[in-house]
């Protein structure tokens, strides 16, 4: 780590840019274990676009509750479809919830606690008390409201996630947005003669960017999570949809007959939780250079 | 007409303990060209006096009096019209370069930013200009500076590029406050040298401030002596240094370490400590740690008395011609 750190003369690259990142980025294990989950997840769910073993969605009654098999991997479930399959389609409808609750709650979380920190005063009173209102909400209860006014889907599952996020990174970049306003190079902006706006975009935001993409990984995988809590409330995707919740739910009735059918889904859902909270975990570390130099 | 000139400037600040009077009634005036050093202990109101100057007072602050920079009152104007003179007219070098540049940005990209707000400058003569400004400034090789990030440059060659960001729109007025204060002595030298340098070539005005009184006196004119937010004394460089009146301008001097003291001997020092804003003696500030004082300094605020033609100071134990 040493050479990394203290850092050649020449202006090229910054220990903090690319080729540095990238030094620590490989000799970080958990980071990199994290990094090959949810590889495996997206190879998953990219490969199920094109080609699924069988298709996830085909009924065979006669290859009902199958053990795995040569021509059933995974096994298959009370329908006999083929459960890798499934878990593989599952995998989309997992990422696709999670990327839109997360760039939902993202985008509109980093405005407002941008914001808040800007002005303050009570711009930020009512930002935050409105922020601490959602926040009393638990994402099932917001989720079964839509699902009230709207019927159940996976549309109001990701709108509810949605929601739900934005308190949560709104309070997180405007503890962090405030930390910023303090520093002296934002005075320094400020006596440049930079407004409010562009010391915002220009001083505050990239420099607390770290915060916002390990936030993002970590709702990444609570939204995973959380979609499949929905869907075995059935309040989530619905059939015949593949979603690993809805595959855990269906299977509780046979935990007894095939306890396999359970244990895929839920390793699915736990080892891309985990190295999704892994990369966060590994991210915090690696672009925090104060943590950086004590590796 | 004065090119700044500040009149019975007060600034209060929220303390948890209510508004306190940070600055009380403080008045001076700067030449196009002239400079001015203010000096005093930490927490005097020296740094909030500069703030003042450009609007950026912490939030809650409340300033009152008068600032005018070319006849236009500089604390009537709104946020956008300060925005104006910020870095244009006035720009402002800090205490500590070490935090005062943006870490993510590259020192090119800093430098630029003024000369995009103020003068619309952009990409290859913007470009161009930063790289003048790098040579102006003597920071080595900067055709390879200019893309480096902060953290690759040392604290004298980040207090370079701060001067070269502060001087890029060529402002009327420097204010620098305690700018040599966090860097090794012999860099503290070619960083005043520097601006003593550039305000001589630019024309530009200077606001010098420290607490350091060998600074101050090697590189401004006028000196102003703040003490629980007033100015005590006050006069050319010269004849202030020459003899110095007011009992705290006497103590701060006596305070200062000279090399060849024999050890075992004890530095000076002004008994007592500075206190809380929300706690000052409610007429002469500095009564309460004064040797000097008698009751009239408790009952009654001092005023400025000339005590040589170009030195003025307020302390009712001083007399000559009150004006």
């Amino acid at each position: 780590m040493a050479q990394i750190e203290t850092t050649a003369p020449a202006p090229a690259t910054a220990p903090g840019g690319p080729s540095g990142f990238m030094h620590r980025a490989l000799r970080h294990r958990a980071f990199m274990i994290g990094l090959v989950l949810t590889g495996t997840m997206i190879l998953f769910a990219l490969v199920s676009l094109v080609w699924t073993p069988h298709s996830p969605t085909e009924i065979v009654i006669s290859q009902r509750l199958k053990s795995p098999s040569l021509s059933h991997w995974f096994g298959t479930d009370q329908f006999g479809r083929d459960i890798l399959s499934m878990i593989m389609a599952g995998a989309q409808t997992s990422i696709v919830v999670g990327l839109i609750a997360v760039c939902l709650g993202a985008v509109a979380g980093v405005s407002l606690g941008l914001w808040a920190a800007a002005r303050r005063g009570w711009t930020e009173d009512v930002i935050m008390r409105l922020s601490d209102l959602n926040m009393a909400f638990p994402v099932i209860l917001i989720a079964i409201l839509l699902t009230a006014g709207w019927g159940p889907g996976i549309t109001n599952a990701i709108l509810a996630l949605g929601i739900f996020n934005i308190s949560v990174f709104a309070r997180q970049v405007r503890g962090a947005a405030i930390a910023m306003w303090e520093r002296e190079f934002v005075l320094a902006a400020r006596a440049a003669g930079k407004g409010d706006l562009s010391i915002t975009f220009g001083h505050v935001l990239p420099n607390i960017i770290s915060v916002i993409v390990v936030q993002a990984t970590i709702s990444f995988a609570i939204a995973i999570l959380a979609e499949a809590a929905l869907s075995y409330l059935g309040v989530g995707s619905q059939p015949p949809d593949p979603s690993w919740g809805r595959m855990l739910s269906e299977s509780q009735s046979y935990i007894f007959l095939a306890p396999i059918i359970a244990v895929w889904p839920g390793l699915a859902i736990v080892l891309s939780v985990l190295g999704l909270n892994l990369i966060g975990d590994g991210l915090r570390d690696l672009v925090d250079p104060r943590l950086a130099r004590q590796r | 007409m004065a090119l700044l000139s500040v009149e019975n400037l007060t600034v209060e600040l929220q303390t948890s303990r209510g508004m306190a009077a940070a600055v009380r009634g403080v008045s001076f005036a700067l030449e196009r060209g002239g400079t001015l050093g203010i000096v005093g202990e930490s927490g005097c109101g020296k740094s909030i006096t500069a703030l003042a100057l450009l609007g950026l007072l912490p939030d809650g602050a409340r300033a009152r009096g008068r600032v005018d920079l070319d006849g236009t009152d500089l604390l009537t104007l709104d946020e956008d019209a300060l925005c104006h003179i910020r870095g244009n007219r006035i720009a402002m070098i800090f205490q500590e370069p070490m935090t005062s540049l943006n870490p993510v940005h590259r020192i090119g990209r800093q430098i630029a930013e003024p000369l995009r707000l103020h003068r619309g400058m952009r990409g290859a003569a913007a470009r161009e200009e930063v790289l003048r400004l790098l040579d102006r400034v003597g920071l080595p090789d900067p055709a390879r500076r200019i893309d480096a990030y902060p953290h690759q440059l040392s604290g004298g060659q980040r207090q370079r590029v701060m001067i070269a960001m502060a001087l890029s729109c060529a402002p009327d007025i420097l204010l620098a406050d305690e700018p040599t204060t966090a860097l090794d002595v012999t860099i503290q030298g070619q960083i005043l040298d520097l601006i003593s340098e550039l305000v001589e070539d630019n024309g530009m005005g200077l606001i010098l401030i420290s607490h350091d009184l060998g600074v101050i006196g090697e590189t401004v004119d006028n000196v102003a002596v703040m003490y629980g937010g007033a100015i005590v004394e006050e006069g050319a460089a010269d004849s202030l240094f020459a003899n110095l009146a007011h009992p705290y301008s006497q103590g701060l001097f006596a305070a200062v370490p000279r090399p060849g003291l024999s050890r075992g001997n004890r530095l000076n020092t002004i008994p007592g400590t500075v206190p809380e804003l929300t706690d000052l003696p409610p007429a002469c500030t500095f009564a309460d740690r004064c040797a000097k004082a008698t009751d009239i300094c408790w009952a009654q605020v001092p005023v400025m008395n000339r005590i040589d033609p170009d030195h003025r100071t307020a302390c009712h134990h001083l007399g000559g011609s009150v004006e």
